[in-house]
């Protein structure tokens, strides 16, 4: 037989024995796959008065919203994602995401119905700030000092400040409730005019350049339940540790807060 | 503005399916035994699975496979030269060179054996052009996707075929 006929061409009997070696791999390889998965997320772009938002939905719910902020961000945020998820294209349900976000946005309370999925959170530490992050309501803000607090790491602020910058589900997790002690608006991933933004589309009486709190504002005391107006004098000696900010003295009294017999607010 | 295009990854089962039935037909080849190729066969897989979130996406995916093929027959024909080497006693170590040197005037009527015969000839190849030459007659690739796979210029890679090409039929 000759050389070049037996190192070229495949033949008959050779492939019928790859059907067959095929056949039988199958089912091996489907069990070794399983075992090693990486869970499945729908993945898509979304529009919002905020920009363009890369998302992604997991079985268990919202994994990643991602502000795109232009060049090949959207590359390689999609790059970084591949890593820990088997991406697939689903418009229909990321749509649905996207009607939510924007319903949210124009003031729809109850908009966001779905959970979010805290499986990207880096460390578990970030993931039990997240978690605490979600008790604070919409209408209110708290400091990253309390949340530490919170969280049961009251000296952790700026630990705190990382496991926002971590966050992966801004908007559904809000770390954009989340301010400096002082009353200052500190920072936001996708920029302080978002977060400026979207505290104001929750009821904060906030302009485009204001870089603190507005005096509306009312300081709600976690432990007493009670909430007085920012210029009340009990708050210059308070525990800011407990305090939680609320946008008016009505979403205070939301929060089961009853106002301060002093300052009557 | 308009938003960004999304361009996801191909579905890793896409993959599979379209490249199974070649990346099978060269690892049968390769190593020339059934179990052998079921088994590196599941093993390039599980491997590509694992890697294929770190493949960059202007990467072409055939050759990246094959790469993963290649190294893993490499491996394996490592691992079996080294047990081969524990077992056999000294006056029988060189044996398959000694073969492949010897005659045969039956290969030229008889196809099984010849297949044999060829695949002791394969064994005596240097690592390099051996593989150079399976990727390009058993997988069907061509230069710049060796070259690829096997980290070289295109010209080391025609080389490597063309040298193991002549060796094959000095010995034939």
């Amino acid at each position: 037989m000759k050389l070049e006929k037996l190192i070229g061409g495949s033949n008959e009997r050779n492939e019928q024995a790859i059907e067959e070696l095929l056949r039988r791999s199958h089912r091996r390889l489907d069990h070794a796959l399983k075992a090693m998965r990486r869970p499945e997320a729908a993945v898509g772009v979304v529009n919002s008065s905020l920009g363009d938002l890369l998302v992604a939905l997991s079985e268990r719910g919202i994994v990643l919203v991602h502000y795109l902020l232009g060049g090949d961000d959207l590359e390689s945020a999609i790059a970084k994602l591949r890593l820990a998820l088997d991406l697939v294209e689903d418009r229909s349900k990321i749509k649905e995401v996207g009607a939510e976000i924007r319903s949210y946005l124009a003031g729809d309370a109850d908009a966001l119905r779905r959970d979010a999925d805290l499986t990207l959170a880096p460390t578990p530490f970030q993931k039990k700030i997240l978690h605490k992050l979600q008790e604070v309501p919409r209408g209110a803000v708290v400091s990253y000092q309390a949340l530490g607090a919170a969280a049961g790491a009251p000296k952790g602020a700026r630990a705190v400040g990382n496991a926002l910058h971590n966050n992966p589900v801004p908007i559904y997790v809000p770390c954009h409730r989340v301010i400096a002690s002082d009353g200052g608006l500190g920072g936001y991933g996708g920029g302080i005019a978002r977060k400026l933004s979207l505290l104001r589309s929750e009821g904060f009486a906030l302009g485009k350049t204001d870089e603190k709190l507005p005096d509306s504002v009312v300081w709600g005391h976690k432990g007493t339940r009670i909430f007085c107006r920012s210029t009340c004098h009990t708050t210059a000696r308070v525990d800011r540790t407990k305090i939680m900010f609320f946008a008016d003295p009505g979403e205070a009294r939301q929060a089961g807060l009853r106002p301060c017999k002093i300052c009557r607010p | 503005m308009a938003s960004p295009k999304l361009q996801l990854p191909l579905p890793f089962e896409q993959i599979l399916r379209r490249y199974e039935r070649e990346i099978m037909r060269y690892l049968l080849r390769a190593s020339g035994d059934r179990d052998d190729a079921a088994d590196l066969f599941q093993e390039t897989w599980l491997r590509a699975y694992r890697a294929y979130p770190r493949l960059e996406a202007h990467r072409e995916i055939r050759p990246w496979l094959y790469a993963i093929a290649v190294n893993l027959c490499r491996n394996r024909a490592r691992d079996g030269a080294r047990r081969m080497r524990v077992i056999v006693a000294d006056n029988q170590q060189n044996s398959a060179a000694e073969r492949a040197r010897k005659t045969h005037p039956s290969h030229n009527e008889n196809e099984g054996y010849a297949k044999v015969r060829l695949g002791e000839l394969l064994s005596t190849l240097p690592e390099k052009q051996r593989e150079a030459l399976q990727l390009r007659y058993f997988g069907g690739l061509d230069y710049p996707e060796i070259a690829e796979i096997m980290k070289c210029s295109q010209p080391a890679a025609r080389a490597n075929v063309s040298q193991a090409l002549r060796k094959l039929k000095t010995l034939w």
